[in-house]
């Protein structure tokens, strides 16, 4: 009788150890990532996140911008995103349950706005009058806002009207518009046509607004499977290494889930800076677990443009953005 | 709620069981409230209710549920200061342009044709194929098309918004012709009835209530369409100003840019009903 008591006993305590095993290792995992050159396609391409967590399904979902990114995170339909800086600020702003864990790419001139050659723009100021278009709520949304806040020029006086960078290809080779501030790949389809760049967002860093984007992960997911968010980060930095090691293989590999001839590819990998994953606990990037990097002074100023275009009801204090920022899984990869 | 005189048990009205209070309330809210007419107010009540106390004891997150009252001072806010360049009214008015000259485009295209389909086997024979095929295509798929042939302007959105209320109104306007008992059509017929005779003394006054009816379920159909419709290059109007506060998390503007936008429907619906009894004093449409 004791025997069987004992014997009861520990299977049900080696059921409850399974059940815990199981509980630690998510069923699947949902990757929610942006129509955009950056690393996170060679990762998907290569299967990496796969292969840091075998046995777990993943999935992967194309979100056309970061207003979209930012819905899906808010429908908790993502366990990790990606999102520019615009969106951050304002999905923190908001209370989003959500942590920025890495950078995936800052952005240079694989954003960038084209302007039609025959409407002869020049200047900022030849746009008014013109319609343009920009993905509202993106990162790009925000840079014309903030070009031609710093010209001093009206947006009212001209047309701006929100369109996916797919839409804005669409509605360019209509001619319905004459200035667009969009990103690859989209962006090098039109610049193919009657188009040149006017500016790019590299342009735009230069003077003090880097924009980047920044993965992210659900808070519930975070907690309930620290290790697995370790092993995103560690995917992620891997498919970024082969990123700067590899040029050759990377542009074959963007060319082919992109379904882009390989110089565009080439090309379009240029105007995305990648930082390898040591370099981004640096003061320029995300900091470390001691002091945040710059990011928290991006963030911070981005919220108060988008506070005074009545986009956001307040502004988060410094610490909010330095509380978004976890650095700690990438320590623990790096080390 | 015409029968609930009758039907409704004596157990059940109000002056058993509560007489004394009951009694000296005025005969015509009296009799109101026997027949039930005050129930929508109750629903209206119940909800109201429900969602002061659901986002008072904080049991929704304020990101998806905002509480009636931020809804209520976006409501203000948008209505006196604007939302993004535009008033309340004007993206109001923006959005009621397109439905109504989409839907009048509608009724002016879809009736004639269906009182040609329902009175012609060969006109119903050439146009049902294209609208059988295009009724049940989803009109976001159906939108990238039309962006491609019209571009993001004004007309691919009042084509989509056309395209969506136009079948309800040609399938009813065919039932409703349809359905004349042949008997009036032999009479006017023998008593020297042209086919234009036909139309007007017959076909449409005995048709007149089916479409309308039909006319009322495709202006629903022009409003489920209308966010789609202004998601695309817009700068104003109320299904654009739901889907850019969504981008920006504002719950509160895209709650209260759905009451407005039911509100707005609900009162158009009351004006075709108006109408409805105007021109068509013989049919038996029930009002509230």
């Amino acid at each position: 009788m004791k025997t069987f008591i004992l014997s009861a006993v520990t299977a049900l305590g080696l059921s409850i150890g399974a059940a815990q095993a199981q509980a630690a290792a998510p069923e699947e995992v949902t990757i929610g990532y942006l129509n955009l050159v950056n690393a996170q396609l060679v990762t998907k391409s290569l299967g990496l996140v796969q292969k840091e967590m075998p046995g777990v399904k993943i999935n992967y979902i194309n979100v056309g911008g970061g207003g979209d990114m930012l819905r899906a995170i808010a429908g908790d339909q993502v366990d990790f995103g990606g999102l520019g800086n615009p969106p951050t600020a304002i999905g923190v702003t908001r209370g989003l349950p959500i942590q920025g864990i890495m950078v995936l790419n800052m952005l240079d001139y694989v954003e960038a706005m084209a302007v039609r050659t025959s409407a002869n723009i020049k200047r900022l100021e030849d746009l008014k009058g013109k319609t343009i278009a920009a993905p509202f709520g993106s990162t790009t949304h925000y840079l014309l806002m903030k070009a031609l806040n710093d010209e001093g020029i009206d947006p009212a006086s001209m047309k701006i009207i929100d369109l996916r960078p797919n839409d804005i290809a669409l509605a360019w080779f209509r001619g319905d518009i004459d200035a667009a501030w969009f990103w690859e790949p989209a962006l090098g389809r039109v610049l193919e046509g009657d188009a040149n760049l006017f500016m790019t967002s590299g342009m735009m860093t230069s003077r003090g607004y880097p924009t980047w984007d920044v993965g992210v992960v659900m808070n519930e997911f975070a907690e309930k499977y620290p290790d697995y968010v370790e092993k995103f980060v560690r995917a992620e930095c891997k498919g970024i290494d082969f990123w700067l090691n590899n040029p050759a293989e990377t542009a074959e590999i963007i060319a082919k889930e992109l379904q882009l001839d390989l110089p565009d590819a080439a090309r379009m990998m240029k105007g995305t800076e990648m930082v390898s994953c040591d370099e981004q606990l640096t003061a320029e990037y995300i900091g470390d677990s001691n002091k945040r990097g710059q990011f928290v002074d991006t963030l911070l100023s981005t919220s108060t443009f988008l506070f005074e275009q009545k986009r956001l009801p307040n502004v988060p204090s410094r610490e909010t953005f330095e509380n978004f920022l976890v650095p700690e899984y990438l320590e623990s990869v790096v080390k | 709620m015409a029968i609930d005189k009758k039907a409704t048990p004596r157990a059940m009205s109000f002056d058993d069981g509560i007489p004394q209070r009951q009694m000296r309330m005025p005969p015509i809210i009296r009799k109101n409230i026997e027949n039930g007419k005050y129930l929508s107010f109750l629903t209206v009540a119940a909800v109201l209710g429900t969602w002061f106390l659901v986002t008072g004891m904080g049991w929704a997150n304020p990101l998806f549920l905002p509480s009636p009252i931020s809804v209520w001072q976006s409501f203000v806010e948008v209505a006196t200061i604007g939302y993004q360049g535009s008033t309340l009214i004007e993206h109001v008015a923006t959005s009621l342009y397109r439905i109504l000259t989409a839907f009048a485009a509608a009724c002016l295209v879809g009736i004639p044709l269906g009182v040609m389909m329902g009175t012609s086997r060969s006109a119903h024979r050439v146009f049902n194929p294209i609208i059988e095929f295009y009724r049940p295509l989803p009109p976001l798929g159906l939108y990238t098309l039309l962006v491609m042939w019209l571009g993001i302007g004004e007309s691919s959105k009042l084509a989509l918004l056309f395209l969506a209320g136009l079948p309800g109104i040609i399938i009813a306007t065919i039932q409703a012709v349809s359905d004349i008992n042949p008997n009036y059509i032999r009479a006017a017929r023998s008593l020297g009835a042209s086919r234009w005779d036909l139309v007007r003394e017959v076909y449409l006054p005995g048709s007149g209530p089916t479409i309308l009816t039909g006319m009322r379920i495709s202006l629903g159909f022009v409003y489920t369409v209308l966010v789609a419709a202004e998601i695309v290059a817009a700068t104003a109007g109320i299904g654009w100003m739901i889907w850019d506060a969504a981008k920006f998390l504002m719950g509160d503007i895209v709650i209260m840019g759905l009451i407005v936008l039911g509100i707005t429907g609900m009162a158009l619906d009351l004006v075709l009903k108006l109408v409805g009894r105007i021109i068509m004093p013989w049919t038996k449409l029930k009002t509230l």
